[in-house]
């Protein structure tokens, strides 16, 4: 074998990084070899100095502001994660009430034209009526007259009772009009 | 902020359980708990970023970095886990990162900072001049080259675990050590040939 093929070899003895075979053949060269026995010296030598160059100890004062400039970034980091943990509990929170109003009926409950039909007593109240009623007043302009009356049986001396009903059955409203469309 | 208190002292870490609950108060955005993680490894992440780096300035910049990889990482380390290992991966990888970007390398003649150890003024020169002879030397290998040196002769890790933070094969670290140790041992003795 070369010596240069020998490098490798002294060069990983110097470290101690051969299994103690593989020491054994290279202590065996070394015995018979000066020249790599220089070699071996050389290497031995510059590893040293290499650690004995790296083993001071650094200055607190590095550690020190090291950790603080950690520190302080995330210090300008956190506020944002937590604006990040408000915006999605605010989002969340907007999502929730967005689906629970989805599922209410939106604005006033649609009204139905149940009934229309003359009161059978036309002097008696509407007796269905129960409790507070609110007043209606239908701001209605009169349309049926600009558009043409047309002529038809008789109008009736009692007055129209409309019956509106709504989704809720707790509310009936009651819409008494003469016999000109008029609110009584 | 009371979690951006300086504690005076860290709190000792005898033992996987102390280091545990360290971890998960730190997880939990305890600062206090995530600075005593740091004090702990301080030490490993910014002299293996100097000794791969060569500038306090810019082993300084990349062991922040290293810690601010791992706070924001913390949920995916284990305590079980080695985090020696873990902070050594990622402080080569940093650096490696730091190099690339870095601009021209200015001489370390120029960036060469008085030392003084001792009353020797003649041995604190040499010692100085030593110093130097070897980072010039380090700046000669391969990044590669580099960390498998420090790792192993300097950090006195072993080939497998220098293997496993570089992600290579023991063989390869070996041959890379190999190259590295002879590249320095021939700067360094054709620097003092020249200048005897």
């Amino acid at each position: 074998m070369n010596c240069n093929d020998w490098e490798e070899r002294i060069a990983l003895y110097a470290g101690g990084d051969l299994d103690a075979a593989q020491n054994a053949e290279v202590e065996h060269h070394l015995a018979e070899c000066g020249g790599c026995r220089i070699f071996a010296g050389g290497m031995k030598e510059s590893l040293a100095l290499l650690r004995s160059a790296h083993d001071d100890p650094i200055a607190a004062g590095h550690y020190t502001a090291m950790r603080a400039g950690v520190l302080a970034q995330l210090a300008t980091e956190r506020p944002l994660w937590r604006r990040w943990i408000w915006l999605s509990a605010l989002a969340a929170g907007l999502v929730l009430a967005m689906a629970f109003l989805a599922t209410r009926p939106i604005g006033t409950p649609p009204v139905h034209l149940a009934d229309l039909r003359p009161p059978k007593t036309p002097a008696a109240p509407p007796s269905p009526v129960q409790g507070p009623v609110r007043a209606l007043r239908v701001r209605a302009r009169r349309t049926v007259a600009s558009v043409g009356r047309v002529p038809g049986p008789a109008p009736l001396e009692e007055p129209l009772l409309v019956k509106l009903v709504t989704d809720d059955p707790d509310i009936v409203i009651y819409w008494i009009a003469d016999k000109r469309g008029e609110d009584k | 902020m009371k979690a951006l208190a300086f504690p005076a002292m860290a709190p000792p870490l005898d033992g996987p359980d102390a280091l545990s609950g360290v971890l998960e108060a730190a997880r939990l955005g305890d600062l206090t708990a995530f600075e005593t993680l740091m004090r702990r490894h301080e030490r490993l992440v910014l002299v293996t970023a100097l000794r791969l780096l060569g500038k306090m300035e810019d082993a300084q910049d990349a062991s922040q970095e290293v810690f601010l990889r791992l706070y924001r990482n913390l949920g995916k380390v284990q305590a079980s886990q080695n985090i020696a290992g873990w902070l050594y991966r990622v402080t080569v990888n940093v650096c490696h990162d730091v190099h690339r970007r870095r601009p021209d390398e200015t001489p370390m003649d120029e960036t060469a900072e008085p030392v003084s150890r001792g009353a020797d003024p003649q041995q604190a020169v040499t010692r100085q001049e030593q110093e130097k002879v070897l980072e010039l030397s380090l700046r000669f290998l391969s990044h590669k080259e580099r960390a498998a040196l420090v790792l192993r002769d300097l950090e006195g890790l072993s080939t497998e675990e220098v293997a496993r933070i570089l992600g290579t094969s023991q063989a390869t670290v070996r041959s890379q050590i190999f190259k590295a140790r002879i590249k320095v041992k021939d700067f360094v003795e054709r620097y003092f040939r020249r200048r005897v």
